[in-house]
């Protein structure tokens, strides 16, 4: 029986079945009221609104059913082992969900007078002073909203120094293995950008000298990088670019691989952005919110968005003398509540416990990347810290893709690492295994990852095959655009 | 140590494999010159450690509870149906990432799907995408969108804009170079100069910003006549979600794209984060929409499905090029903000709209007869804020004695940079929020009285 269910292929070789529900729109459970408003008090009759809002009255059950079926149609840390590439997917402690849910943190408005949120400016005081000896850049700003965030205003510091200067510098640059968000930032923030060649997966040091001129206003880098490797020139890197005059920016997503070891600070960097939310394992809310923070070193902290924390004595405030700051970047002071939840995780850890975070995160990847080497190449060297690359190639000769082996990965029941990127890696596949991950579950993953590699063709094609939905038509979602139920009904 | 990191027992065995001794070995690749050697961080803590540590500093606060509080301004203290934090606890959904491989992730994509189409039904718009940060950044992505639109170099937004949102927008509009032009106000009524903006907007404009309510917490009577005004020059408006329950939609009056700030569907104030940028545009404006968006499509066996699309406008796929280097959104709000509406449906979003208005126009009755106060300072109507007068001393002064006597009065409107140009009016906005009652409205009249006598 057993031998006849495997030979059906994928669904077969995997006991892993995710919840199926057709679940209806919350539209198509009851049809919405219709009837026309009656006016409300104190509101002029060409601003009253008129119809409905087309939405139904649903009872509770209603409502609770509906979203916790949609739950169960969802991979998440806590059901499933999430290796995705520079995204850190590491375990997201509970009792920052239950510390962050204390209503003397969340029935707090950033309005009332700083006597009454002397705890929370503690904390925020305490998390700056932490994230400053973490990075070695002790100038920090809450008020970031995540990564991407955190890349723009850091431009936005960069381009108001050298304005003070009386600088023109209109360029910045970066790796050709740079995240997508690095170019994104700089174009938003006003600058053109230019991609440096990598070599050997990392900066080409000839390449970058070239490219750096006196336009240049930053170089942007990841290290480790995006290929997983640390960028062992890093202090020639940083040489060649402030000998320009120009800012060196740490792009801090892929912290987690150096806690402890080496910082920004220390590599030569003059501004860093850090996601909270994945080195600090803050949730990640299935696409957000997270949290960001930026740090600064001498040359651009005078421009650090306002307010800051000042300690005078043992009391906290929020200052906005900062003449020569950039202004505000986002409302309030930042995801306080996300904040929170880093802070606890900061000092759960402690000095040992971080730097273990390091260690084990690196040596999972490094373990993890050796084995899986044996089966696919990696592109570049063997030694690599908290993510590694492999290359899907060899899929190529079977008429397979690296999307085909990423979706029978979840047909066992793990998430499939980051796909196509970085792009100088061709059917790039990109694995990072935190340190939250037991050895156990990383050889599950081995194994399964190698049940998938070693499945009939025809199957690996075809999958999923356990999951809610079979391969979903991501062509026609682009091509026909339905974006609303609207849309769907036609209405 | 609490147990958040595998156990260190293992590392002998993955070692071996690598044929290595040392995890340190790993480590070789960092140059000597820039290692470190301590961060200089404490001990670790066991779970009751952090809970303790936690808590001595969250006692250091006064949350609103201990108040009657009366601050609000697009942030708000509304009452959270039980619901909202049952579905969003669920660890399925608050610890997956970003549905990029739509197969396993179908409940996150459904539930952001009806986001979208709830904000569409709100403002009556077309195309939505699946939130952003927050309600400034959002009118910041606006501008630029609205750019993408449409030629110019100018954007006209209310001089009465929050301080705050006008430099989250100065920041935004930096990069292209726009300039910032402010539409006056009228100055008894609050009311903008619809004469000035149909002006101005001919004059090398790409945007004109308006807010529904508006920073100051009136309603604009121009509005529903100011597109065919300002012609093709996209009307971007800013909305206030639960408003949306009583006021005619900004897509039945022409706006072209309508943002707002989501938090008080469902969200915490948690001292202003995170929030919920909320956006909308007209379909023409899908492919410069920034951020996620959801579609629905079917999978290779007729089912329908659900999948992030038109993704070739995005930052991981466009690079330099792309509408918006977001990538975050903020899809957990987002669901706490449906799930907040869902539950309370059309009649339920209703009640809570026309219960908090009634609530501040008692207020403002109540401080109507106040000595030295001038409550409403305007005279255009309002929803559920409003701006109080101030005479004789600083209104930053009032506000701090109120807080003495237990009453956190508002909220001042004045940029508190040193070098900011004040407002031309000493004042503050005042709102209500879920605890709002007979009692407080009492309380705070009388302290008021009592403040100002005593001045």
């Amino acid at each position: 029986m057993n031998q006849e269910v495997k030979a059906q292929g994928s669904a077969g070789a995997s006991s892993f079945r995710q919840a199926r529900y057709d679940e209806p729109l919350l539209w198509e459970i009851r049809p919405h009221n219709t009837a026309k408003l009656e006016e409300a008090p104190n509101i002029p009759p060409a601003l009253q609104r008129k119809d409905p809002l087309r939405l139904p009255e649903l009872t509770e059950l209603e409502v609770a059913r509906h979203f916790t079926r949609l739950s169960q149609m969802v991979f998440s840390i806590e059901t499933n082992f999430y290796p995705l590439g520079s995204c850190t997917m590491k375990y997201n402690p509970r009792i920052g969900e239950v510390l962050a849910r204390n209503p003397k943190a969340t029935d707090m408005h950033p309005g009332q007078p700083d006597e009454t949120a002397q705890g929370t400016l503690e904390m925020l005081y305490e998390l700056e002073k932490a994230l400053g000896k973490i990075t070695g850049l002790p100038n920090i700003s809450l008020q970031i909203a995540a990564g991407a965030h955190g890349e723009f205003v850091a431009l936005l510091l960069t381009r108001a120094y050298f304005h003070d200067l009386g600088e023109n510098r209109t360029e910045v640059l970066l790796p050709d293995t740079a995240h997508g968000t690095n170019p994104a930032s700089a174009a938003l923030a006003g600058f053109t950008t230019k991609e440096i060649p990598s070599k050997g997966g990392c900066v080409d040091l000839k390449a970058l000298s070239e490219a750096i001129s006196p336009q240049t206003a930053a170089f942007m880098l990841t290290n480790p990088n995006t290929a997983g490797l640390f960028e062992e020139e890093v202090l020639e890197i940083a040489d060649r670019v402030h000998g320009s005059g120009a800012i060196l920016y740490y792009d801090g997503a892929n912290m987690n691989a150096i806690l402890g070891k080496t910082n920004p600070g220390k590599m030569g960097f003059d501004v860093a952005h850090l996601n909270l939310h994945k080195t600090f394992a803050t949730p990640h809310g299935g696409g957000g919110p997270g949290a960001g923070a930026l740090c600064a070193g001498e040359r651009l902290k005078d421009y650090l968005p306002v307010p800051r924390i000042t300690k005078e004595g043992r009391r906290y405030r929020w200052s906005y003398d900062f003449p020569k700051s950039i202004g505000k970047v986002k409302t309030a002071y930042g995801n306080v509540g996300i904040d929170l939840r880093a802070y606890a995780f900061i000092l759960a850890h402690g000095e040992e416990g971080l730097v273990r975070v390091t260690e084990r995160s690196v040596l999972n990847s490094n373990y993890l990347g050796k084995k899986l080497g044996k089966r696919l190449p990696r592109p570049f060297k063997e030694l690599v810290k908290h993510e590694f690359l492999l290359a899907g190639t060899p899929l190529k000769e079977r008429g397979l893709k690296t999307l085909d082996l990423a979706k029978r990965l979840l047909d066992e029941g793990v998430h499939a690492p980051t796909i196509y990127f970085p792009h100088l890696v061709d059917e790039a596949l990109m694995i990072e295994p935190p340190e939250s991950e037991s050895k156990r579950d990383v050889d599950a993953f081995y194994d399964a990852f190698i049940r998938a590699l070693d499945d009939k063709d025809e199957n690996i094609r075809d999958a999923p095959r356990n999951l809610s939905r079979s391969r979903v038509d991501e062509v026609l979602a682009a091509k026909e655009p339905r974006l609303s139920w609207r849309d769907l009904k036609g209405a | 140590m609490v147990r958040w990191i595998s156990p260190q027992e293992d590392d002998a065995a993955m070692l071996s494999e690598l044929g290595i001794s040392s995890v340190e070995e790993l480590f070789r690749d960092i140059p000597k010159k820039a290692r470190m050697k301590k961060i200089g961080l404490g001990a670790p803590l066991e779970e009751e450690e952090i809970a303790t540590e936690v808590e001595r500093l969250l006692s250091r606060n006064r949350p609103l509870a201990d108040f009657d509080s009366f601050l609000g301004g697009g942030l708000y203290s509304r009452y959270s149906n039980a619901m909202v934090d049952g579905i969003i606890q669920r660890s399925e959904f608050y610890t997956a990432y970003t549905p990029y491989q739509p197969e396993a992730s179908q409940g996150t994509l459904q539930s952001l799907f009806e986001f979208q189409s709830l904000w569409i039904e709100l403002t009556n718009m077309e195309v939505a995408n699946a939130s952003l940060y927050d309600g400034a950044t959002a009118m910041g992505e606006a501008l630029l969108m609205a750019s993408r639109l449409h030629e110019g170099r100018r954007f006209l937004v209310p001089a009465s804009l929050f301080w705050e949102r006008k430099s989250v927008l100065a920041n935004y509009a930096r990069g292209l170079g726009a300039e910032i032009v402010e539409i006056p106000w009228l100055p008894s009524t609050g009311q903008l100069d619809a004469d000035f903006i149909e002006r101005e907007a001919k004059k090398d404009c790409f945007g004109v910003l308006v807010e529904y309510p508006d920073s100051f917490g009136l309603l604009q009577e121009s509005l529903p006549s100011l597109k065919p005004r300002i012609g093709n020059v996209p009307l971007v408006v800013s909305a206030d979600p639960l408003s949306l329950a009583l006021l005619e939609p900004p897509g039945s009056w022409g706006a072209d794209i309508v943002v707002g700030e989501g938090q008080g569907f469902g969200a915490p104030l948690s001292y202003g984060g995170p929030l919920l940028g909320l956006m909308a545009c007209r379909r023409a404006g899908v492919r410069q929409l920034p951020g996620r968006v959801v579609g629905a499509t079917k999978d290779r066996d007729g089912r329908r499905a659900f999948t992030l699309t038109l993704q070739t406008r995005e930052q991981h796929i466009r690079r330099s090029k792309a509408t918006s280097n977001v990538c975050t959104n903020n899809s957990l709000v987002a669901i706490a903000f449906l799930v907040y509406a869902t539950t309370l449906g059309p009649s339920g979003l209703r009640r809570v709209a026309l219960s908090l208005s009634e609530k501040a126009h008692r207020l403002a009755e109540a401080l109507k007869g106040v000595k030295g106060l001038r409550a409403p300072l305007f005279s255009s109507p309002f929803l559920t804020d409003f701006v109080v007068g101030v005479e004789g001393v600083k209104a930053g002064d009032f506000l701090a004695a109120m807080a003495k006597r237990g009453i956190l009065a508002g909220t001042l409107l004045d940029d508190p940079r040193p070098a900011a140009k004040p407002l031309p009016f000493q004042g503050y906005l005042t709102s209500v929020d879920w605890r709002t009652d007979d009692k407080s409205i009492a309380r705070y009249a009388k302290e008021a009285a009592d403040e100002r006598e005593g001045a």
